[in-house]
């Protein structure tokens, strides 16, 4: 049994805990897991405290107050902190950014490496949700309802990555 | 479900997520991007093995009447331009919507900038919605799946197409042991470490690296 005090895991394990969470998320939750729809639940409260009209528009509407959509914010939040404590069970501990970046594309500040990660999390949310999903709801979801639009989605996304990365040096 | 309850439910079913995500280094940009620079599968074999996971957790559930399917639209337009986009924003963010979380959590802060991104690129897609969609708007199938084109229940080709996954894992994992594409810090950076294959990173005829 792999314990929290290790640094790593095998993918296998990993993706084994993972699948197994759509059990509580079809039974319990009765959705399947995503994450990208908490972002508009994000933009939707940001935005209605700039203008209290946005909460009447449709689409961030429905983000607002379906319950479903709670449960998958706290769902990311949990995210984070389940990544936090994992680091820290097993004493791992990280740079402001990931030396990748700098051997990928050259970067060494942190600011510079701050404007590419917001426009990357712009494009990669703005598609999401043109997509109807991300990696988790249209891939690990999707693939496992075998919804044919998920294995075009996951297919278009493996593409798109591919193909911006490799104007990246490989490393 | 109360709102309570599924707030709870979300934020522990999540500690569990992101202890697996971390864990297993999907949220590493080396690790990640190496996917698609195909110098590291960890991200690959993951995603496989979840997927496959839930298959089975599927089947077995749906065939046991406990609950219904609910698969996302099969819409050409909108899948196809929207899933490239996301895929080349993966790949500059270094993350995806999850993981993003998983690597702010775990000390990484310009994934703070990435998830500020997500917000406003979420707030744009709602804004200009209408837009978008009716640029996009064609091949729209319905919430298809296999099931619905094949003549088999649904459980049958779920039980079959993750057993064709874990085959390909086990092949995948043949050709390429997972830990050849962790790196030493477990980054999927080597920082001049020789990799297995490499001179002094050689693997034996077992396919384990040879100590140098």
């Amino acid at each position: 049994m792999p314990s929290l005090t290790e640094r790593v895991w095998s993918p296998y394990v990993a993706g084994v805990i993972i699948g197994l969470l759509q059990i509580p998320a079809f039974l319990l939750a009765e959705t399947a897991l995503g994450a990208s729809s908490s972002f508009v639940t994000a933009a939707g409260y940001l935005a209605s405290a700039v203008d209290g009209g946005v909460a009447q528009i449709d689409y961030f509407a429905k983000y607002m107050t379906s319950q479903k959509y709670f449960w998958q914010s706290a769902l990311v939040i949990g995210i984070a902190a389940g990544a936090f404590l994992s680091a820290r069970a097993s004493g791992t501990r990280r740079s402001a950014f990931s030396h990748a970046w700098t051997q990928m594309v050259g970067i060494r500040s942190a600011w510079g490496r701050a404007g590419m990660g917001f426009a990357g999390g712009f494009i990669m949310l703005l598609g999401a949700r043109i997509a109807g999903g991300c990696t988790s709801g249209h891939g690990i979801s999707g693939m496992a309802q075998l919804a044919v639009g998920s294995f075009l989605a996951v297919m278009a996304m493996f593409a798109g990555g591919i193909l911006v990365a490799s104007v990246f040096r490989r490393v | 479900m109360e709102i309570l309850g599924l707030v709870v439910l979300g934020g522990v079913m999540g500690l569990v997520f992101g202890l697996a995500l971390e864990k297993s280094r999907v949220m590493e940009p080396g690790i990640l991007v190496g996917q698609f620079q195909f110098r590291s599968f960890i991200m690959l074999k993951m995603f496989l093995t979840a997927t496959a996971t839930g298959l089975v957790v599927l089947a077995a559930m749906t065939g046991f009447g406990w609950v219904e399917l609910g698969p996302k639209a099969m819409a050409i337009g909108p899948v196809l331009i929207g899933g490239l986009i996301l895929g080349a924003g993966i790949a500059i963010a270094g993350a995806c919507p999850g993981t993003a979380l998983a690597q702010a959590g775990a000390g990484y802060r310009d994934a703070l900038f990435v998830i500020a991104g997500g917000i406003f690129g979420a707030m744009a897609y709602g804004f200009f919605k209408a837009d978008i969609d009716g640029l996009l708007a064609m091949g729209d199938y319905g919430k298809i799946t296999l099931a619905d084109l094949l003549p088999m229940p649904f459980w049958v080709l779920a039980l079959g197409f993750a057993g064709v996954l874990v085959a390909v894992l086990v092949a995948l994992e043949r050709w390429r042991p997972w830990r050849d594409d962790m790196g030493p810090g477990g980054t999927g950076l080597w920082d001049g470490a020789p990799k297995a294959g490499e001179a002094d990173g050689r693997r034996d005829r077992g396919g384990r690296p040879v100590e140098a």
